[in-house]
């Protein structure tokens, strides 16, 4: 396991150099010339061409990827072109927020998403399997934009009951600590600011964790229903089993391998950042922040986002391929094969 | 054995869970009517709220005025820093700040400030000329680095002999300013919240020379933090020089909600207490929640300019029959309703109202089917953006796509191609076109920032590529011309100019437009555009 962890860990190294080529050179292919944006409407042709040079934008392309790279393995992704600020930095300030969002929904679309897959499967053809494959078509067919405006109408708009968008009440900020605002407010013991963060999370987690939900309970039914129709399952039903030991014990935890595989994979893609979710409620995580770096052609931050969601990515894989061997005995990665 | 040690497991792990989900949601229910709750505190004792929430589309970026350009910076800055002079509240007219007084050289070339005594910044230091000259100073050749958006408009440049040549410390509070050339304009230049504003010299020292993330001026509130992509706090300046003008409510909190309507919605809900950036479309909604609309004209303009060096549009006769073609005050009504004026001049009424009196192309769509034909006018290749702009908040395509529709009506075929905002500023340059549909939001007030734009060299200013010889001699003129009436006829007469030579299809001047939380007094958004928050309170 060690060394098929360590394995998979420098595999890394070509993904990453991999996907910083691609962004670096779709960025400066593909954008509008950031000395525009950066110098605003008095910029002249002079300054322009001053800034540029300044920021090694005259080089070459590669002799600027090479100093990108250079910078990155020391730990500096650079400095953000509009703000100022470093990366590093400016990543660090908004990364906290996607990755609550991120767990939340998605703690919420598995708790959820299995429960009713698995009802779906034991129950198949009834009301209960209709009703649950309905919701999961419409979880995957409403876009959040749309869900997310008619809850906040809804929810906030119409009764008061949460609040519309944000992520805690301005004069309660937390300081310091995780950045996760309610492990931060729970362990200093301030419940005021825990309970109005948790108000402010539960319309874009709910949002959020729809279309993952959805995903989830489909993929749990297929493979419920596969595992279902094996010989171990008549074998152990024959033996005189319960259906819900038999459930349980025999046909989940089989049936659960391709679904983490599916969890692992919605986790990756919304700590990649929910730029609808995040915009609709104000939700000031890295999804929004990328998108508007992009229109800005803030190369830095562009690249220095896609490397971490890169990371993410490659780790997240590996801790599933890791909860495999827990979930299934006869994968050994260890293990030559004879 | 073990299934009962695991069933003990699961019946805990589900207790735990159920409790948990109780604790939480008995929370919620306790913090429902708080949703919002940064507005509904309150000073003891008062019936005035102790904090405001102000809503606008973007984090700023950043809090140093040498070293930003944008709006969503301005409107914060505005309440921290303050300039050697201020804008009246009502009009772009300049008053004394932490300038008492100044004098004028008879030349134009030497501004002596008088300054306030006793002023501290936030962070205790003592505001004095020394102050005034290492701001002022930073943002000079060579010191200026080539991020400093503003630098060269507000403080020009030496290659161009413009702007300031030396700050001189006369005593502790008198400072003088050396210009390379005259310029009428630089006294509204010491008003702006862009360059202007005197900074704390600790602060600089403190930060780097970079006050982005650390701002610190005289102002009459204080910066307490700022967390990226939702909010900025700041407090009441207690030690605020000015007690006539002093801070009123404590705290003013500025939220960045980037979607207008998630943004009426948190107005209506009482999350926030202002919204900007909203357009006709959300009045009524607003309204009818019980929220006010504050609807003032902008200091903007909303034009399609020709081309004046292509084929079809480089004969003024032309660029006058499509003029002719175009019924504007219908457009502006059917494009932005009330929240718009039609455009009569380059500038707002406000800045020059003497440009009530310039004569502009009348529609006339029979005689435009005469002069298109006389001048050959059949295509039209037109050039757009995609972007809601902030004097045109139903974006370039939009309008474009309308002027096409006149167009059709008088036998003249157009093809639109349009882009986000940031290319597009790129194509302008470098593809060609017939006509193109561009802005300007004013940064100063003073007529040479919205005249001059016809005069300019850069293409991205001057999309019409016109080039006047008399034009640009006006503009000269008119910039080292001192205030009033001989200014005046200088502008008029450029005004006239661009009238007659049909170089833009003038369209509208955009309105503020904000709403706001009936409780809320004393708000105003300043047709600079930016939102001063001491006199603002709300009741209870």
């Amino acid at each position: 396991m060690f060394k098929y962890t360590v394995k998979r860990i420098l595999q890394l190294i070509p993904v990453l150099l991999g996907v910083s080529i691609i962004v670096f050179l779709i960025m400066r292919v593909f954008s509008p010339d950031p000395a525009g944006v950066v110098l605003g409407q008095h910029a002249t042709p002079d300054a322009m061409q001053a800034w540029r040079q300044e920021n090694g934008l005259n080089d070459p392309i590669w002799l600027q990827y090479w100093n990108f790279l250079i910078d990155a393995l020391r730990g500096d992704l650079g400095t953000s072109y509009y703000t100022h600020s470093p990366v590093t930095q400016e990543i660090a300030s908004r990364f906290p927020a996607t990755v609550e969002l991120a767990i939340c929904a998605i703690i919420l679309a598995s708790v959820f998403g299995v429960l009713l897959g698995v009802i779906s499967s034991v129950k198949k053809n009834s009301l209960a399997d209709h009703a649950s494959m309905i919701l999961a078509l419409i979880g995957v067919s409403m876009p959040i934009f749309w869900s997310g405006m008619l809850m906040i109408i809804l929810f906030s708009g119409t009764w008061h009951l949460l609040p519309s968008s944000g992520r805690i009440d301005p004069m309660l900020q937390p300081v310091g600590g995780t950045g996760l605002y309610l492990i931060d407010t729970l362990f200093s013991g301030d419940f005021e600011a825990f309970g109005n963060a948790l108000q402010h999370l539960i319309l874009p987690t709910v949002a959020l964790s729809l279309y993952s939900m959805a995903i989830i309970t489909r993929m749990t039914r297929s493979s419920m229903l596969e595992t279902l129709d094996q010989d171990y399952i008549r074998t152990a039903e024959a033996k005189g089993l319960t259906r819900g030991r038999v459930v349980q014990h025999h046909a989940l935890r089989n049936a659960m391998i391709p679904v983490t595989t599916v969890i692992g994979l919605q986790f990756g893609s919304l700590l990649g950042g929910a730029v609808l979710t995040e915009t609709v409620f104000a939700w000031p995580g890295i999804g929004k922040y990328t998108v508007e770096c992009i229109l800005k052609s803030d190369f830095p931050v562009v690249q220095g986002v896609v490397l971490l969601i890169a990371v993410i990515f490659v780790l997240l894989n590996l801790v599933v391929d890791i909860i495999y061997a827990f979930l299934d005995p006869r994968i050994k990665y260890a293990k030559k094969e004879g | 054995m073990k299934r009962g040690s695991f069933m003990k497991k699961s019946k805990k792990l589900l207790a735990l869970a159920l409790a948990t989900a109780m604790v939480g949601a008995s929370m919620v229910g306790c913090g429902s009517s708080r949703a919002g709750s940064s507005t509904s505190g309150t000073t003891s004792g008062s019936q005035m709220a102790d904090t405001i929430t102000f809503a606008q589309g973007a984090d700023p970026r950043g809090l140093d005025p040498a070293y930003v350009d944008d709006g969503e910076s301005a409107k914060i800055m505005c309440n921290i820093y303050e300039g050697l002079l201020k804008y009246n509240k009502d009009s772009t007219e300049v008053e004394p700040c932490l300038a008492k007084s100044w004098d004028i050289s008879d030349d134009g070339l030497t501004y002596t400030f008088h300054l306030q005594e006793g002023v501290k910044f936030q962070d205790g230091t003592d505001f004095n000329a020394d102050a005034v000259k290492k701001s002022i100073d930073r943002q000079l050749e060579p010191n200026r680095s080539s991020d400093m958006p503003y630098a060269s408009f507000v403080y020009g440049a030496e290659a161009d002999n413009t702007g300031v040549k030396a700050v001189k410390v006369v005593d502790t509070n008198t400072v003088e300013i050396d210009l390379r050339s005259a310029n009428t304009a630089f006294l509204k230049n010491m008003a702006m919240c862009m360059a202007a504003p005197i900074v704390s010299p600790t602060a600089l020292e403190k930060n780097k020379g970079n006050l982005n993330e650390a701002p610190c001026g005289t102002g009459p509130y204080t910066f307490v933090s700022w967390n990226k992509g939702q909010s900025v706090v700041l407090k009441k300046n207690d030690n605020y020089w000015d007690k006539d003008n002093a801070a009123k409510t404590e705290n003013i909190v500025f939220r960045f909600i980037a979607e207008n309507a998630a943004r009426v919605t948190a107005l209506n809900n009482g999350e926030v207490d202002v919204i900007d950036g909203i357009d006709d479309t959300v009045v009524p909604t607003i309204q009818d929640a019980g929220n006010k609309i504050f609807n003032e004209d902008g200091m903007t303009i909303n034009y399609m300019a020709y081309n004046t060096k292509s084929d079809t549009f480089k004969n003024a006769a032309a660029r006058k029959a499509v003029n002719e073609a175009i019924n504007v005050p219908e457009l502006v009504k059917a494009l932005y309703g009330d929240y718009a004026s039609v455009a009569n001049s380059v500038m707002p009424t406000f800045m020059a109202p003497y440009d009530t009196d310039i004569q502009q192309t009348q529609y006339d769509p029979e005689k435009a089917k005469t002069d298109l034909a006389a001048a050959g006018v059949t295509k039209i290749k037109m050039l757009t953006y995609t972007n809601p702009r902030p004097y045109n908040t139903k974006g370039g395509q939009q309008l474009a796509e309308t002027i096409k529709g006149y167009l059709d009506k008088v036998g003249v075929d157009c093809e639109i191609d349009a882009y986000d905002w940031t290319t597009y500023k790129q194509k302008i340059e470098t593809e060609s076109y017939d006509v193109a549909f561009y802005g300007w939001t004013g940064d100063n007030g003073d007529p040479d920032n919205f005249m001059n734009l016809l005069a300019d060299k850069t293409v991205s200013m001057n999309i019409a590529r016109y080039d006047d010889f008399t034009y640009r001699a006006l503009i000269q003129k008119g910039i080292a011309t001192k205030d009033g009436a001989d200014r005046d006829a200088v502008y008029k007469q450029c005004e006239q100019m661009v009238a007659d030579q049909n170089v833009w299809l003038l369209i509208s001047h955009s309105k503020n437009l904000c709403g706001y939380n009936s409780k809320v007094q004393g708000f105003y958004y300043h047709q600079t555009g930016i939102t001063p928050f001491a006199g603002v309170t709300k009741t209870k």
